[in-house]
């Protein structure tokens, strides 16, 4: 029986690239394509595949909150994350969100199939780096502390989550609730609680909050003359 | 060894530049649909980009715009300047595939002596026909927030 694996990622010219990368191995098979978490959601929930690798940084839903959902949804599910950055942040996010396997693209290459062949084999996959802050946490804390357990962060639940990024993105509340088929009321209310738990005042508080949480991710130009790419896509 | 091509069918021999092997892969498999065209070699940034360009003289070099070491402008532009103090037209054509959806940066690449913009967004969309312009040294730009591209 066929290994089947969803890919999400909103570039078209990764997704082909992985596809390649994967197809090479007997017996693994590329059961779908998403172009942002929210349809990686979808067609997860649908092809039930055996492995699901998401980007992080895809618009609409982001790959942590996909798995969030993912997870939410069905514990069994495997996913595997692919990043541009193995910040501690983002790690922390990962493994909080219920990935069990996180890989930077750029390493992409050479640890996805591994990634892949570790899940098959019911074990996790994490870079060295995720590893050695694995190991940190337990060794300070006796266990990992995840973003919901560090103090003092407000948490924000699946749907605000979702809502946040959406809204960062520009959409109106309209439009939001048009995406997710919730009234516009219930998103004004939505709205006004993630205002209040993050004690932000303005679209603009809530721009920055975003990146500043990896929610959204954006391009930063000036700084891409000297220092090296930061981002595939 | 001159590349240059008088007919548009014939080969064109690609030279993939970008430092994630990822996108690499998915620029071959996107170029792989045309059974004319031939990538060459594969650069991982802009230094070994420049050395290939001269071991292997492609017609169309696929560059990525930031990259370890030497970025893409960069590369460009000492390409362009080694051909020229070769005193010969080689017909190289550089044509850029980055992320970068910006207006100021396409402007920055085409005064770097590219001829084609494509946004890695829209590459699997826009990458063979904006290789089949640039190496029939036409122009091919197209950001991501344009329905259409110009050629």
């Amino acid at each position: 029986m066929k290994l089947r694996i969803l890919l999400a990622d909103d570039h078209e010219i990764v997704r082909r690239g992985l596809c390649a990368l994967l197809q090479k191995r007997e017996g693994w098979e590329v059961c779908g394509e998403a172009s942002d978490g929210r349809e990686a959601v979808e067609m997860a929930k649908k092809l039930k595949p055996d492995v699901v690798i998401v980007d992080i940084g895809m618009p609409s839903l982001n790959g942590l909150d996909a798995t969030r959902q993912l997870m939410q949804h069905d514990p069994q599910f495997k996913v595997i994350v692919l990043t541009i950055t193995d910040s501690d942040q983002v790690i922390r996010e990962a493994l909080d969100a219920g990935a069990r396997g996180f890989v930077l693209k750029s390493d992409a290459a050479r640890d996805l199939v591994s990634a892949v062949e570790a899940l098959q084999s019911k074990r996790m996959f994490f870079t060295p780096r995720v590893n050695d802050l694995v190991l940190a946490g337990f060794l300070d804390k006796g266990h990992v502390v995840t973003r919901n357990e560090a103090p003092n962060l407000p948490t924000l639940t699946v749907r605000e989550r979702e809502i946040t990024q959406l809204l960062a993105e520009g959409k109106s509340s309209k439009e939001v609730a048009s995406m997710l088929n919730l009234s516009t009321k219930t998103v004004e209310t939505h709205r006004s609680n993630i205002m209040r738990k993050l004690s932000l005042h303005s679209i603009r508080d809530l721009v920055v909050y975003a990146i500043k949480n990896n929610i959204i991710q954006i391009q930063m130009p000036a700084q891409l003359h000297s220092a090296p790419e930061t981002t595939v896509a | 060894m001159s590349h240059q091509r008088t007919e548009h069918f014939m080969a064109v021999r690609i030279l993939l530049v970008d430092d994630h092997p990822i996108v690499r892969q998915g620029l071959r498999t996107l170029l792989q649909g045309r059974g004319d065209w031939q990538v060459v070699g594969e650069a991982s940034d802009g230094i070994e980009a420049v050395e290939k360009v001269e071991s292997l003289q492609p017609d169309v070099v696929v560059l990525d715009v930031t990259m370890p070491r030497m970025n893409g402008l960069e590369a460009c532009r000492l390409i362009h300047q080694k051909q020229k103090n070769k005193n010969k037209d080689s017909g190289l054509e550089v044509l850029f595939v980055t992320q970068h959806d910006s207006p100021q940066m396409m402007r920055e690449a085409l005064d770097a002596g590219a001829r084609g913009y494509v946004v890695k967004s829209n590459a699997a969309r826009d990458l063979l026909e904006a290789v089949e312009s640039v190496s029939q040294h036409k122009v091919f730009t197209a950001l991501a927030r344009s329905p259409q591209a110009s050629s």
